[in-house]
Parts: structure tokens; C-alpha cells; sequence
């Protein structure tokens, strides 16, 4: 990941993720059979399942193992491990890996899998873990165990899949819900698993540097009555493309604020509209979908203006992770820390920590230090507490 | 002293090796086998890409598997002639038992024996992915490492539970002393675990700072090196306990890059080491001698082989460059 993507010679990595018949399949063959100038090696967990005959489709047994890497236990994929050394024998046969879990997978071992193995670290990099969600099946889902929920909170995109199935209305509740467990992850409809392939793969959702996307997340009106506004005119013409943001956004070092806080409507970006395909779905905005929290995967945004003390903060998140990293799914922030002229960035899979010194900031930029938990059984007013007490006194 | 050879194939060297006759051969990733002394190549896997290669248990060339689920031979004279073919599965775990005259290999779960003489072949399923196999030196037993540990099979018996040796952890790699005393394998947390196996005890050999992915025995089985370190590891087989309760010794070691692959000469105490920068060295380790037989930094070295002869080495890097060097003697 501190692999500042654009100049990385590794290899990107998609995981994609989706409870049973949201839809994966479908965007496998797509990927495989599209002429987008691109070639994927693609590790399935089914070989059957593609119709395609095609060297670089590898069966994988999702083999998940418990390893002791110093004083971090956590969970990977063996298989994996084995399976991409081997494709990495072949660079230069393909520009990019997808990984395809089961519909019942647990994403953390797989992403955990490009963290733990050194020599998988350093050829490839994580760059997505996309879940594809079922419209018409979402509520049943949620229902049936915590695999869809706990997919959907891991994810840095989210395709809301089969979105011709259910009524506008059910579909902005559906994509409360997903904000409600997911802040974070950027959100887009498709039909039949109808996303343009090259917005899916190769965006590096996963790094560091697009840290941006951990905006000030604090209270958005924890309305659960439902009342938002609905009526957002199909016509609007914000559909810009989150997809493009950062670098090619226009100001270097943009920081996009989901929450409308500017003016987005200077940036043009020729998008389809609303509700066709390939609409990339812009999360705030004057379509304000304000999520819908759940009662057992919740997210805790926190923020200070006061600049923190970096040796805390650390030690901080170090104890945290390890005493409650089985239940924080992901966490990412952007810290302010007194006396550095840069922004220190982390972010965590369970356990695993990963942060660095990233760009300095701006002049005139407000130095807002800010992180995101996503997690079972977070202790708001704890994290809070915990957060706070890491500000330089 | 020199390099006798170097030439660039552009494509990742998977395998470099001598047969019996001392003939270098070289496999690579795009499904290519190269005999560099004749400049020959043959397309043994074509469209796809070899991950693992041994001698041929006659002793003469090599045998390849692929991620075309082909196992093929080829020889300097023949060519090469595919031994078996599973669509659709990686093969890319492999070893062969001069003695027995069979091949074993491995797909994901399940392990293929194929026998030369008696043309029998035989399925051994596992629960977990195979990560490395080996025989005993007769070629009666085959050991496959596994998660958890490895799985003993008899070669000659069809249906069969196997004996299990259990370690808790992934274990990747693996290799039997010659004598078929120790069994040694190499796990996912940085670390060696050994056996002995008249009697199964449990050997740790840890300290490791990275992964260690080449095991090989030499010195007529009395010493054992391993990648994993700066330096070339090496573990002492001199006694009846094996290295137990005695301490390796780190040869060479460069700060700031790490041995990748090892090779020792079988009768002698000759080890060579290939690094992550591209060097490669060669120590006598008697006499502390230690030669530089590649200097300038490049590409990672993959692969890497000293002849029976202990006169020749050949090797191969990441991007595809294989060189011969050859000893003064």
C-alpha cells in the first residue's frame, strides 16, 4: 500500500466480494470476454462457473489459516499465497488480478493475505475489495447471517446490483443502509452487473494516498426516520465521477468532501445521468441519502481540530487494534500531528496496521485530524474518549 | 573463474538445474525449456507457463509442470513428450526418486505419483493444499507437506490413510536429508521445523527474518542451507540429533539484501547463494573462502544450481537473464 500507486510496478489486485447471486459471475465473464484493452488473470473460487477457457483463470480452495506473524494474529488465505506466486512468475501476461470469493466469504483473510506475506506485498498490491450487492435480495440477505453485512462493511466500492428489480424508493433505502455500515466505500448502480470495467478495476481504492476519501464524517443527522429528501430530480447534473477524483480532479491534493461542504458543480465531468447505466452515484450531495445505521455493524467517525500527539495516537490504536481488531473491520484516518508538516494516514484490516507520512498539507488548509471504524460492538463514547485524550494537551 | 554464458530470455527463470550427465537445463515462466550449452530451446508448454521442474529420474533432462495442468519431459534429443495432463489445474509442486523411478507431483489438494516402470499412477487427496513434496531415498515413502503439517504415503499402495506428521501452521516448502533421517520443512512464520523420524521428534528452527523458500541439502547431507536471511543459512547434520541443540551459522551475509535461493555441491562443502539485488556468491566453507561470482546488482535471482562436478554453476534472475559460470578447476 505506501506503494504510492501511480509509480508502482506492482501488480493491482481486486478482491471481489458479493453474498450469493448479487451478481459475480456475470461480471467475471464480462471482465474476461469485454474488449477493454485490458488482461486479467482472474482466481475464482468455482472453477466451473466461467464458461470461458482461459490460462490465466485459476481455481482457488479458499484455504484461510491462522498465522502468527510476530505479535499479530490474524487469518489468511494460503491458497492465495500460493496462487498468486505463481502468477507472478507471468507479469507481463496480464495487467491486473481479481480475486472472487465465495458468497459466504469473510473478506478479511484475503485482504489480510496482501498485508502478512512479504513477498505477496511486495509484487502486488491491494487495490479494491469491491462487493457486489443484490438489490432485490439485500433485506434477505442481511437476514440470513452476517456474511453479507460484514462484505459490505469491508468494502472501498460497492456495486448496488439488479437496481431494474426494485422501486427508487426501496433503492435509496438500500443505499442508506449500505452508507450506514459504510461510510467510506463509494457506491454505484448497475443493472446487470452493467459498471464500466475500467471504473471497477485498477483505482486504488485501497491506498493510502486516496485517503481523501476519509472525510469529516461526523453526524450527519442520525434521522432514522427515513424523512431525507427523496426528490432528487433524476435531471441534476452532478454526476461526476468519484473514480477521477484526486490527482485529475483539477486542484492537487482536492480533498473531496462527500458532505456537500463546496460546490461540486464546477467540476464537469460528462457522466451518464441518473439512473442510467453506468451512472457513477455521487453518496451526498443535494441527493442526500443519509444512512441508515445498524444495530450491529456500525461505523464511528471521529475528529479534532487540535493537533494530536503522534507517539499517543500510536500507542493508542496499537492497544485498540489489538484488544478489538477481531471486531474492527476497517479503519482509516488522516492525522494531524503536532509538529509535522505532513499528514500522517493509516488505515487497518482487523489487526493489521499500515500507515505513513503522506503529502504536507496545504497552505491555508484546515488541519483536521479525522478516523473512521468500521466494526462489530464499537463503543462510541469509548473510541471518542480514546481519540480525544491523543490531542496535544 | 568466469562467466561462461549469459543470454536473456525475457521471461521469469523458474527453474535451473544440471541432470545427471551435468547438463545445465533451464525452465522458465513463459513455458520454455533452454539447453544453453547446445543454444537450444523447446516450447514445452506452449501458451502457458511452467511453475515447477525436476531432473527426470532416469537422470536424463527435465520434467516440467505447468499451469496447463500438463507434466512434460523434455530432452536435449527428443524434445519434449507430455508424461500426463489434468485440465484445468496448476501444477506447481514436483519431485522425482531416481531409485523408484517415479514422478510425483502436485495439483492444489491432490497429489499424482506416476510410476515409469509399471506405468501405475495413483491419486493421494489431502484436506489442504500441498505446498511441497519429497521422497525417501528409496522411493518408498512420499512426504507432502500440507497446512498443519505433512502427509506420509506409501508409493506403491493405492488406497491408503496417510501417517501424519503434525505441526500447527502452514508449512511451504520441504526436503529430506539424503540419508532419509530428518525431514525439514519451511512454514509461513519465518522459521524451519524439522523431524526425526524414527522416532517423530519435533525440531524448531527459527530466526529467521524472511520467508525461506530454498532448502537444499549438501556436503553429503551433513550440512543444510536455506535462503531467508543475508546470508546463506546453514544447519549442522553431523550427528545422530541432527542440528539439535546446535547452532547455524549465517555465511556471507550483505547488509541491506537477502539470499533468495541456495545450491551446495553433493560431495562437498561448496555452497553458492543467489540474493534479491542480483548477486550471486560462492563459498568454500572449510576454508572461509568466499568469491563473488556475479557482482553487479540486477534483477532478483530465481533459480540456481551447481553441477554434481562442483564446476559449474548455472542461474537465472527475474527478468529473464540465465548465466553459466565456470570454475577454475
Amino acid at each position: 500500500m505506501p506503494d504510492s500507486a501511480a509509480t508502482s510496478t506492482k501488480t493491482p489486485v481486486t478482491v471481489l466480494t458479493g453474498y450469493l447471486g448479487a451478481g459475480k459471475t456475470t461480471l467475471l465473464n464480462r471482465i474476461l470476454t469485454e474488449n477493454h484493452g485490458q488482461k486479467y488473470a482472474v482466481i475464482v473460487n468455482e472453477f466451473g462457473e466461467i464458461g470461458i477457457d482461459n490460462d490465466l483463470i485459476v481455481g482457488a480452495d479458499e484455504e484461510v489459516f491462522e498465522m502468527n506473524n510476530g505479535c499479530v494474529c490474524c487469518t489468511v488465505r494460503g491458497d492465495l499465497i500460493r496462487i498468486l506466486s505463481g502468477l507472478m512468475k507471468r507479469k507481463g501476461k496480464f495487467d491486473a488480478i481479481i480475486v472472487e470469493t465465495t458468497g459466504l466469504a469473510d473478506p478479511g483473510p484475503v485482504a489480510q493475505t496482501f498485508f502478512v506475506d512479504e513477498e505477496i506485498k511486495a509484487k502486488t498490491y491491494l487495490d479494491s475489495v469491491t462487493t457486489l450487492v443484490d438489490a432485490r435480495h439485500f433485506d434477505q440477505a442481511l437476514k440470513d447471517g452476517r456474511e453479507a453485512k460484514e462484505q459490505v462493511a469491508f468494502a472501498d466500492h460497492i456495486i448496488l446490483n439488479k437496481t431494474d428489480l426494485v422501486s427508487p424508493e426501496k433503492l435509496d433505502e438500500i443505499e442508506a443502509r449500505l452508507k450506514g455500515l459504510n461510510p467510506l466505500a463509494t457506491i454505484q448502480r448497475a443493472h446487470r452487473s452493467d459498471v464500466p470495467i475500467k471504473a471497477l478495476l485498477n483505482q486504488h481504492r485501497f491506498d493510502l494516498s486516496k485517503m481523501e476519501k476519509v472525510e469529516n464524517h461526523h453526524d450527519h443527522g442520525h434521522d432514522h426516520d427515513h424523512d431525507h429528501d427523496h426528490d432528487h430530480g433524476h435531471g441534476h447534473g452532478h454526476g461526476h465521477d468519484h473514480h477521477h477524483h484526486g490527482p485529475a480532479h483539477g486542484e492537487p491534493g482536492h480533498v473531496h468532501d462527500e458532505h456537500c461542504g463546496h460546490d461540486h458543480h464546477d467540476h464537469h465531468h460528462a457522466n451518464p445521468g441518473h439512473g442510467e447505466a453506468g451512472h457513477v452515484h455521487d453518496e451526498h450531495c443535494s441527493h442526500q441519502i443519509n444512512p441508515i445505521h445498524d444495530e450491529e455493524i456500525k461505523s464511528v467517525s471521529l475528529s479534532s481540530e487540535t493537533p494530536m500527539d503522534g507517539v499517543k495516537f500510536t500507542k493508542w490504536l496499537d492497544k485498540l487494534l489489538a484488544e478489538q481488531g477481531q471486531d474492527i473491520l476497517r479503519a482509516k484516518g488522516i492525522l494531524n500531528v503536532a509538529g509535522e508538516e505532513k499528514r500522517l494516514v493509516f488505515q487497518a484490516v482487523h489487526m493489521i496496521l499500515e500507515g505513513e507520512l503522506q503529502q504536507p498539507w496545504r497552505e491555508g488548509e484546515k488541519r483536521l485530524s479525522r478516523a473512521v471504524f468500521i466494526g462489530r460492538n464499537l463503543d462510541q463514547a469509548a473510541l471518542k474518549a480514546g481519540f480525544e485524550a491523543c490531542v496535544v494537551q | 573463474m568466469t562467466i561462461a554464458y549469459s543470454k536473456s530470455f525475457d521471461s521469469y527463470v523458474v527453474a535451473a538445474l544440471f541432470d545427471s550427465l551435468d547438463e545445465p537445463i533451464v525452465a522458465l515462466a513463459d513455458g520454455r525449456v533452454v539447453f544453453p550449452d547446445l543454444d537450444a530451446e523447446f516450447d514445452s508448454h506452449p501458451n502457458a507457463g511452467i511453475l515447477c521442474a525436476v531432473v527426470h529420474p532416469t537422470g536424463l533432462g527435465i520434467v516440467t509442470g505447468g499451469d496447463d495442468g500438463r507434466v512434460v519431459w523434455t530432452t536435449k534429443d527428443s524434445g519434449p513428450i507430455e508424461l500426463a495432463s489434468h485440465k484445468g489445474a496448476w501444477i506447481d509442486v514436483m519431485t522425482a526418486a531416481p531409485e523408484a523411478q517415479t514422478i510425483a507431483y502436485a495439483a492444489a489438494k491432490t497429489v499424482y505419483l506416476l510410476d515409469l516402470l509399471s506405468k501405475a499412477q495413483r491419486v493421494f487427496r489431502h484436506d489442504h493444499s500441498v505446498s511441497g513434496i519429497a521422497f525417501d531415498p528409496k522411493g518408498r515413502k512420499l512426504y507432502c507437506s500440507t497446512y498443519n503439517g505433512v502427509n506420509v504415503w506409501f508409493s506403491r499402495i493405492a488406497e491408503q490413510k496417510p501417517q501424519k506428521l503434525f505441526w500447527a501452521g502452514s508449512h511451504t516448502a520441504i526436503a529430506m536429508q539424503p540419508a532419509g533421517d530428518f525431514l525439514i520443512t519451511a512454514m509461513q512464520e519465518n522459521a524451519l521445523h524439522g523431524w526425526r523420524l524414527k522416532d517423530s521428534k519435533d525440531m524448531r528452527m527459527g530466526g529467521y527474518p524472511a520467508k525461506i523458500k530454498s532448502i537444499d541439502f549438501f556436503a553429503k547431507g551433513k550440512l543444510l542451507a536455506t535462503s531467508g536471511a543475508n546470508g546463506a543459512v546453514v544447519w549442522p547434520f553431523l550427528r545422530s540429533n541432527g542440528p539439535m541443540g546446535e547452532e547455524a551459522s549465517e555465511i556471507n551475509p550483505q547488509d541491506g539484501a537477502m539470499v533468495t535461493v541456495v545450491s551446495g555441491a553433493p560431495e562437498e562443502t561448496l555452497l553458492a547463494a543467489g540474493l534479491d539485488d542480483g548477486r550471486v556468491w560462492i563459498a568454500e566453507l572449510q576454508s572461509t573462502g568466499i568469491d563473488w561470482v556475479k557482482a553487479e546488482k540486477g534483477a532478483a535471482i530465481t533459480a540456481l544450481a551447481m553441477s554434481n562436478e562442483a564446476n559449474r554453476l548455472v542461474f537465472g534472475d527475474e527478468e529473464g537473464f540465465v548465466y553459466i559460470y565456470e570454475g577454475s578447476e
